[in-house]
């Protein structure tokens, strides 16, 4: 009976996997990301330039995880009028921009994005992989997912790819040499969050040493903060003086770690600050 | 002659170590040092070669006492690790037992450490089984006080579980296998979700020496679906009785 009941079962989980709409051999055969931040540092497709802003004083909002599904809803409406309200110049989107990544939901979050109507920059999340074409798409879409951009001389975005949970000897090496140069006021913006409180959920980087190793570089660099997507609500920890934010999602309805929302930051007489923005859904 | 405290901690867990081994040639105690040497890896962390000294003993029935400590080799080059725990068997005929210890580990190149306090409950081994489960508290430590094992507060700090599962699927008279996962060893402790794999095994060489050998790797990505063999470590040495 028992070994009847784990065959069951077996058949049951085997069944839910064949049903959802991932590309399961696509997930097995995935460009690692070792082969993507070698497409992104070759320089096809070119990282995006910085926008033109206010150099004394601009905003820039950081959310991640719009998660398009097949009913293509999103808070993103939404957020195109906080945009108005608030002053905003441009956004990040922090990886799972879709749920299944498959063609109509590429397309939908890359129409639901263009349509807030102010530049943004993206990187690519681990859902954005589930299909076998994940990367390709990706990449015409949004350009590459590991690239750095200085805003008005002052501010240094550094984008991360962390799909796959890890960063890769790659993209370690390029992470230290983009840290370096101390003129600029540097953020990370990545899909994984590294640290997570004290009492952390499993939606983060997994290796302690790998994460001994990044918050070390993070520390010896003078970085501001290390930004990510993935769980979907605000987290705040500070680790000696570097913020590890999670930066809410713009998924719709109410998600399992708080309302849909967004980081704010503002640029101002020489200095960053953070707020964050909570969209009520009701 | 300075006094205690001017001794780094690892200093005193060598000696704990030397101690255990002395303790253990009297005869007083039963008493199981081993050296190991190996490798760890993982990809754009850092690959090194390991060199370790374990000592475990019992000095009376139903206490156990274990100290170790590891060094690095051609990277984070230096102390890495050092632990030291006790146990007491609190129901005998499953080997049940409470175990607390405390870790300290260190990446010297990136000035990056991390002190750990565990409390496992451990039962085995029963019918080749052994199983562990508990918690975790992990305080890692940047900058000037990386390598302090005495730093209890840090932003980074947070409680995590611990779980093991193994089972010893061959035993012949000179040699057995074990394979399964563990998250925590005597130097280590992951991360739930990195799901670590493990086999390792003896060779008797005499009636008190053993060769011994260990290889494990662990998963990343397991909380985005995308998951990778990440962590890869080999380890081999010899095992005295006493």
């Amino acid at each position: 009976m028992g070994s009847r009941r784990a065959f069951l079962f077996a058949l049951a989980g085997l069944l839910a996997l064949c049903a959802c709409e991932w590309d399961l051999w696509g997930i097995v055969t995935r460009p690692t990301v070792e082969d993507r931040v070698r497409d992104n540092l070759s320089g096809d497709p070119p990282a995006p330039g910085p926008v033109p802003v206010n150099p004394d004083s601009f905003r820039f909002a950081v959310f991640g995880d719009p998660q398009i599904k097949h009913d293509y809803l999103s808070s993103l409406g939404r957020f195109k009028q906080e945009v108005a309200d608030r002053g905003i110049d441009f956004f990040c989107v922090l990886g799972d921009l879709t749920n299944d990544a498959t063609p109509d939901e590429v397309d939908t979050v890359k129409l639901q994005l263009d349509r807030v109507g102010i530049p943004y920059y993206a990187t690519i999340g681990n859902h954005d992989l589930y299909q076998a074409d994940g990367w390709e798409r990706f990449k015409q879409n949004y350009g590459p997912s590991c690239y750095a951009v200085v805003i008005a001389d002052r501010v240094k975005l550094i984008f991360l790819d962390t799909a796959d949970g890890t960063i890769g000897p790659a993209q370690f090496d390029w992470l230290a040499s983009e840290l370096q140069d101390s003129s600029y006021i540097r953020l990370v913006l990545t899909h994984f969050p590294a640290y997570d409180g004290e009492k952390p959920i499993m939606w983060r980087l997994a290796s302690d040493a790998e994460r001994a190793k990044v918050q070390g570089l993070l520390e010896r660099y003078g970085a501001y903060a290390w930004c990510a997507g993935h769980i979907h609500g605000l987290r705040h920890t500070q680790v000696d003086a570097v913020h590890h934010l999670t930066c809410g999602a713009m998924a719709p309805g109410k998600l399992d770690y708080g309302n849909p929302g967004y980081l704010l930051f503002t640029f101002a007489r020489d200095s960053l600050s953070w707020e964050f923005v909570e969209l009520n859904w009701q | 002659m300075p006094a205690l405290s001017q001794y780094p901690h690892h200093v005193h867990v060598a000696r704990l170590t030397v101690l255990l081994v002395l303790v253990a040639a009297t005869g007083y105690a039963t008493a199981v040092p081993s050296v190991m040497l190996g490798y760890r890896g993982e990809p754009g962390v850092e690959a090194k070669m390991l060199a370790a000294v374990q000592a475990d003993l019992e000095p009376v029935r139903f206490l156990r006492v274990d100290a170790g400590i590891s060094f690095n080799l051609f990277q984070n080059t230096g102390l890495g690790a050092a632990g030291v725990g006790v146990g007491g068997v609190v129901y005998d005929p499953a080997g049940l037992t409470l175990r607390l210890a405390g870790q300290h580990q260190q990446w010297n190149d990136w000035q990056a450490g991390e002190n750990r306090l565990l409390l496992v409950l451990e039962a085995g081994p029963l019918f080749g089984f052994d199983a562990g489960f508990g918690l975790v508290r992990r305080v890692p430590v940047f900058g000037d006080m990386y390598c302090s094992p005495s730093v209890w507060g840090s932003g980074a700090a947070e409680w995590n579980y611990l779980y093991r599962l193994r089972w010893k699927f061959i035993r012949r008279e000179s040699w057995w296998l074990r394979a399964g996962f563990s998250t925590y060893d005597r130097f280590t402790a992951h991360n739930p979700q990195q799901f670590p794999l493990e086999a390792d095994g003896a060779y008797r060489l005499r009636d008190d020496l053993e060769l011994v050998a260990r290889a494990g790797t662990s998963i990343v990505g397991y909380s985005g679906g995308l998951v990778s063999f990440h962590e890869v470590e080999l380890g081999a040495g010899v095992r005295h009785g006493f």
